[in-house]
Parts: C-alpha cells; structure tokens; sequence
C-alpha cells in the first residue's frame, strides 16, 4: 500500500548556513562566499508507519552567503529551492512528491530560506533562525549549524573553505502540508551541506 | 461422451491460467514488498505494479464468472462424493477470495489518508469512491492481509489437489486444463 509514503517535501531548504563561528580566522567584515555546489547537499527524511523511512533532496537550488566571524549576528544566508528538482529515488515516486498532494510544484514551484538572525553557542555550532516559505506559508524555523573549516583549504593560498551541516525539524502541518498525517510523519527532518568558499 | 468436449472452453482456459499468473504475482510481490523492501521508492513503484496486478484479477474474475455463466461448463471428472464437495467448497472459496482479495485492496487505496492514485497499468486511473477513513482503512488492511494468506493457502491446496488428480488418480481434471487440451484429450 502506500502509504506511504511519503514523503515528501520539504524540502526546504534551507539554509544553510550561515553561519559564523568559527573563530580565529581573520577578522573581515561581512564578506561574499561562493557555494560549493559539488560540496552542497539539501536533505530531508521523514517516517511513516509501515513505509521504509523517505530520504530525498532537491537538485536545484540557489544560495547565498554573507558570513562574519567577528561579528556572527551579522552572517546571513538565503536559499531558494526549486520544488520540482526533488528526487526521493525513482520517476513516479518524485512524480507523486510533486502533486498536488505534497509539494504542490505547479502552484508553489519554489520554497525559500531567509535567515533573519545567528547566534553562536560555540566555536563549532551556531542556530540559525529564519523564515522557511514552503507552499506558501511562511514561518520561522530554527536550524543547528555545525561549523568546521575545511581541511583541504590551503591557508597560504588566499582561499578559505568552510564546511557547514544545517539540520532542523519542521512540523509540514504548520505549513498546510497535512498530506498522510498521521500514517506519514508530521515531522520531517531537514539536512543541509555545504561548502563556502571565499576568494579574499 | 465424447472426450473432446470434456476440456474446458479456451476462453476459461486462458482465463485460469492468467489470472494464475496474476494472483500468483500479486501474493509473492506483496509479501515481497512488505517483508523484504527497505527502500521507500522501491515500496512505493512495487506497491503501484501490486495494485495495478490486484485490478486484473478482479477484472478477470468477474470475466470468469460471466464466461461460466454463459458457457457450457462440464461437470467434474467422476469422483467420491467427499472429494466432490471439497473441490466445490473450494473452488467456490478461491473465487470469493479472487473477488474479495483485490476488492479489500480497494477499499484500502480508498480509505487510508495516504491516497496515492491508482493508475491502471498506466492506462487508467482507478475511481476511490469513498472519503479517507483511517479507521475503515485498518479494518480494510488487516482484512487484506487475512485474505491474502487464506488464498495463498487455497491457492497451494488447489494446487496439490490437481497434481494428485492427474499423478495419483489419472483422472482428467488437471489435463483438461492445459492449453492445448484439445489435442492432448
């Protein structure tokens, strides 16, 4: 049966991150960073009773980050998520995702993170908070962000790597998106990787 | 009696031997995608193919019915009266079940709030003709399951039965059966 399934959606988004931490690198005001698009993954799971667990992610996006490590509150980050790029692992299943039963792609063809604030809680973490846009409502949502410098950048070349997992729960329901409830999950969670590069 | 005209008409023929195929089909794959698949697109391009084998037999089982209604059928090949009444009560039980089986699946696709559209081996999209009632859809689901292992135990029965027919009896129930009965008999 189907049930299924599920799965559904979300995407979203989000956001990465943003994110700020990261002490010790030198301080510069709040600059541009590219994404790493090979290194940048969006992400979500969601459960449902008798239905394997739904991982799926959305293969187009757009992003920007602005990031400040001095002052972290002042790091931003926006996604912008295409709805009909998402892929939970074959054609009819993402055909069914997009419906209008879930991710409603023809009505609502994108969903969006905009962060509107960033605390650091410590030198590796920060939360990012933001407003999620997902079938047109829009709500705050709260990611943990975990911050770690790129091994792989070369301190003596004037690039400078970031790595960032963003992850989040969000409730569809709050977003109109009762679809399966309760057999699915109300609950999904949000996965998001990336890499900011920055060419100071 | 002429021997010939003891085979089952080759419409009934084809019938059986399809729709054997069908159920067949539908028990090991929803057995299959249910203890055995962990993949949620996997489950969920399985589970379309098992309703879409579900529609077939229910469509060929009422086109059974029908056909037995309007052709000749002959009767059973001679036999004890016991041995009679069990092939009755059973062939009576695999028809209710071919008919109740995928007429269970229906009310599930049409009762659970997970309403994932039915479409017909691609050609058709099958009508959910009741509101989403999660309560309706567990009743419809465990009735499923029940009648799912009820007909596969049938299913076997039958099965064994016809091999003992045709290997421990040499009547002609199971020969009459085969395909190209007409020129075995």
């Amino acid at each position: 049966m189907d049930r299924s399934m599920i799965a559904r959606w979300l995407g979203v988004c989000c956001l990465s991150a943003i994110l700020c931490c990261i002490d010790a690198h030198a301080a510069t005001p709040a600059q541009g960073w590219r994404i790493d698009e090979a290194q940048t993954s969006i992400a979500f799971t969601i459960d449902a009773v008798g239905f394997p667990t739904t991982r799926g992610h959305f293969a187009h996006y757009r992003g920007r980050l602005l990031i400040d490590f001095d002052r972290p509150a002042k790091s931003y980050t926006t996604f912008t998520v295409d709805a009909a790029s998402v892929d939970v692992g074959s054609p009819s299943f993402n055909d069914f995702v997009k419906s209008a039963a879930l991710l409603n792609v023809e009505r609502f063809p994108t969903m969006s993170f905009a962060s509107t604030q960033v605390d650091k809680v410590d030198a590796h973490t920060a939360r990012v908070t933001g407003n999620l846009t997902l079938l047109g409502v829009t709500k705050p949502v709260t990611l943990t962000v975990d911050v770690a410098s790129d091994p792989a950048a070369n301190p003596a070349a004037k690039s400078r790597a970031v790595a960032f997992v963003a992850k989040g729960r969000i409730q569809r329901s709050d977003f109109g998106m009762t679809f399966g409830i309760p057999l699915i999950d109300d609950a999904l969670e949000i996965t998001v990787k990336t890499r900011a590069l920055s060419d100071e | 009696m002429n021997r010939v005209t003891t085979v089952w008409p080759l419409s009934l023929r084809l019938a059986h031997w399809l729709n054997a195929a069908l159920v067949i089909g539908a028990l090991g794959l929803g057995a299959f995608m249910v203890l055995a698949v962990h993949s949620a697109a996997t489950r969920f391009e399985l589970t379309q193919t098992h309703k879409s084998i579900g529609v077939g037999v229910l469509v060929l089982t009422v086109l059974r019915l029908c056909l037995r209604c309007v052709m000749r059928v002959h009767r059973p090949e001679p036999a004890s009266r016991s041995v009679t009444i069990a092939a009755k009560a059973v062939h009576i039980g695999l028809y209710s079940l071919l008919l109740l089986l995928p007429l269970s699946g229906w009310l599930m696709v049409t009762s659970t709030p997970v309403r994932v559209p039915t479409v017909v081996f691609g050609l058709f999209e099958l009508p959910y003709p009741l509101a989403p009632d999660i309560a309706r859809f567990r009743v419809a689901h465990a009735a499923h399951i029940v009648l799912a292992v009820t007909l596969a135990a049938l299913v076997v029965l039958h099965m064994v039965a016809a091999l003992v027919h045709a290997w421990v009896w040499g009547d002609r129930t199971l020969t009459r059966m085969w395909l190209r009965a007409d020129r075995v008999l």
